[in-house]
């Protein structure tokens, strides 16, 4: 107990440590907060000059960079209506709102403490739970995948504001769009139209700029004479009150995070948007409605969002198996470091679960303090004048675009997308189902291709699989549950049982 | 995003496009394996765009009963501030790989700006090339991201840059 102490505690004591923490987790900030720049990209690119390191400073600079770039990708989400990272996709559907009336501060500030004690309650779980959810995420199934997938498309209902018909076709359309390329199981071509560039696929990040950073420069484009509303900062840190009040939802929500943080494959985009949707069916009454600036609407997904990175350690450090992009990533540098994550790293070297245990903590404090500190120059962003800020978010959608992979095509695609999803909105069709098919294609598509294979193409055989898997009932029946809670038909069931 | 009640000019056609553009995806779906089976590399593909094509239906449906609201088009859905940043966004794609990062995004924030701000060529030049400062050094410097050189000999002009930083080392 006292070895796992002094392990957990290893990063407090020493200072060029602690150095390393705050620095990763400061870059992380403004790493996440660029579109373009993942967090990916930078602790991969971190790996190339830390492989001469000792382990300890290595694994220090890339969970702080982890941590404050996850956190980092919520402010252009509120700022400029451009997540910075896919994690801050739903962060921005009533963040974005929030600064628009003038109360970025605040949403900011909310978001700030809401991200540190989803971060908090995912390291808890990281350190007290880790072996049984590793358990529990192991027993999933390909079908359970499928089935997950599904759920998360369904959102479409709360994501898609007045139309559930054209929620489902930007879900689909999102869905096609991730089809793009070749087949990774069959190495077949899909919707190549037999141009080569097609066939890596269309670039997600391409698309999450155009829809969301371009179409809305060109949309402000139209109000280029609304007065600049100023942004009201004076109270940064939220009041206890609001943080009582939220509590109950936040618990709910970080729950979420670290469950889905913690299934491989599934990181904190996913998680974001499921909490998003869990609030909207639990909050009866919110203050301001979800999509025009609700406090539970910016609650949620970033409390699951930093749950999630404690969450993706799970798997990660008791079974060797990536929870996220860049947990696959750090596996691979612990290696580089000689070391095996997996179930014997817990026993033959628990000091190493203790530290990074410890680096997580450490690097959730520095997250506070940077996101509280510096909102008022961030903020400022939003009070340029149009005619400046419209120029900049486009010149910065281009070499987001442009930086992922050093192509063109990339900027075409993005472009492309603008100038879609400005038509879009014209038209009252939502863009966040879009982003959600296109996230979740590949889940959907490998898992159902593979779960049916493994019962020979047999309908009655899946059929008969999910059912006799209590974990694929529950799922497929919150599935049913869900489509059928979105359609008239609910409504219908609704009346004849009262 | 509420659904008004009446048609915005333009509305049905993007309905058509849409339903259009899904059944062409739909029969390119249905290309990739065709019902070869379930696992086939087509078959979400061909869900995908079968369900987009249904709700596309649907909507034209929809839009067809709205009664249309007789407003121009060109004034408030597409007005020609929006079309002429448009153009200068895709001709800032097409330049940018022969020209280079740094005078095509110098070119296109001054002129952006002057035509939004309607402020004086100082003022533009003086902003427009300040954010462009601050834009380079964030993401070719700090984050040592590659964009396009173009006709800017940039890796002489860095190294020129760094060897003034270095006191002639």
């Amino acid at each position: 107990m006292a070895e796992a102490f002094w392990a957990f505690a290893t990063v407090f004591t020493q200072l060029d440590l602690l150095g390393l923490v705050a620095l990763g987790t400061f870059a992380g900030i403004y790493i996440g907060a660029i579109p373009g720049l993942s967090v990916t990209m930078a602790v991969s690119i971190l790996i190339s000059f830390t492989f001469a390191w000792d382990v300890y400073p290595a694994i220090s600079l890339m969970i702080g960079i982890y941590m404050g770039g996850v956190y980092g990708g919520s402010r252009t989400a509120i700022l400029l209506n451009i997540p910075g990272a896919p994690s801050a996709i739903a962060t921005a559907l009533d963040g974005y709102p929030m600064a628009q009336k003038g109360d970025a501060g605040v949403a900011i500030g909310v978001t700030t403490v809401m991200s540190f004690f989803g971060g908090l309650v995912g390291i808890l779980v990281l350190a007290v739970a880790a072996p049984v959810i590793a358990d529990f995420a192991l027993r999933f199934q390909p079908r359970d995948y499928m089935l997950l997938a599904l759920l998360g498309i369904l959102l479409v209902g709360s994501l898609s504001g007045g139309s559930l018909v054209k929620g489902i076709f930007a879900g689909a359309l999102g869905i096609g769009i991730g089809s793009v390329g070749m087949d990774p199981l069959t190495f077949t071509e899909r919707f190549t139209f037999d141009f080569p560039v097609l066939r890596q696929g269309v670039s997600f990040i391409a698309v999450m700029i155009g829809l969301f950073g371009v179409s809305e420069a060109l949309m402000q484009l139209r109000h280029l004479d609304t007065p600049i509303i100023k942004q009201k900062i004076g109270r940064i840190v939220p009041s206890w009150g609001t943080i009582r009040k939220h509590l109950p939802l936040s618990l709910q929500t970080s729950s979420i995070g670290v469950i889905i943080g913690a299934l491989p494959g599934t990181g904190g985009d996913i998680a974001a948007l499921l909490a998003y949707d869990h609030a909207k069916r639990v909050t009866k009454n919110p203050e301001v409605p979800f999509g025009q600036g609700a406090m539970e609407g910016l609650i949620a997904p970033e409390t699951a969002n930093n749950a999630a990175v404690g969450g993706a350690f799970i798997p990660m450090i008791t079974l060797g198996i990536p929870g996220d992009a860049v947990t696959a990533i750090m596996i691979g540098a612990l290696f580089i470091h000689g070391l095996n994550p997996g179930p014997m790293l817990m026993i033959d070297q628990p000091d190493m679960f203790w530290f990074i245990v410890g680096a997580l903590f450490t690097a959730n404090v520095f997250m506070l303090i940077f996101g509280l500190t510096g909102v008022r120059v961030f903020t400022k962003i939003v009070e340029m004048p149009r005619a400046v800020l419209i120029p900049l978010i486009m010149l910065l959608s281009i070499v987001g675009a442009y930086a992922v992979n050093n192509s063109v095509t990339d900027v075409y695609w993005m472009l492309g997308f603008g100038v879609f999803g400005y038509f879009m909105k014209q038209y009252d069709y939502p863009l966040g189902p879009v982003v959600l098919g296109v996230i979740l294609s590949r889940l959907l598509d490998d898992n159902w291709r593979r779960a049916i294979i493994s019962v020979r193409e047999s309908v009655p055989g899946f059929m008969a699989g999910v059912l006799g898997s209590p974990l694929s009932t529950v799922l497929f029946v919150s599935v049913i549950l869900i489509f059928v809670s979105q359609t008239p038909l609910w409504g219908w069931i609704k009346r004849r049982v009262t | 995003m509420q659904p008004q009640n009446n048609r915005r000019p333009g509305e049905l056609a993007f309905a058509l496009f849409l339903a259009g553009f899904s059944a062409f995806l739909l029969y390119t779906a249905y290309g990739i394996s065709g019902f070869e089976a379930l696992s086939a590399p087509g078959a979400i593909p061909m869900a995908a765009t079968a369900a987009m094509l249904i709700t596309a239906g649907l909507v034209v449906v929809q839009t067809l009963r709205k009664p249309a609201a007789g407003l121009g088009f060109w004034r408030f859905v597409l007005p020609p501030i929006v079309v002429v940043v448009m153009v200068g966004l895709l001709a800032f794609a097409a330049v940018l790989k022969p020209l280079g990062f740094l005078p095509v995004s110098a070119l296109f924030l001054v002129l952006t700006i002057k035509l939004l701000s309607r402020r004086g060529w100082g003022y533009s030049v003086a902003i427009g090339l300040g954010c462009l400062l601050v834009i380079y050094l964030t993401f070719r410097v700090g984050f040592s991201v590659l964009m396009p050189p173009g006709i800017v000999p940039e890796g002489e002009m860095l190294a020129w840059f760094r060897g003034l930083l270095g006191g002639g080392r």
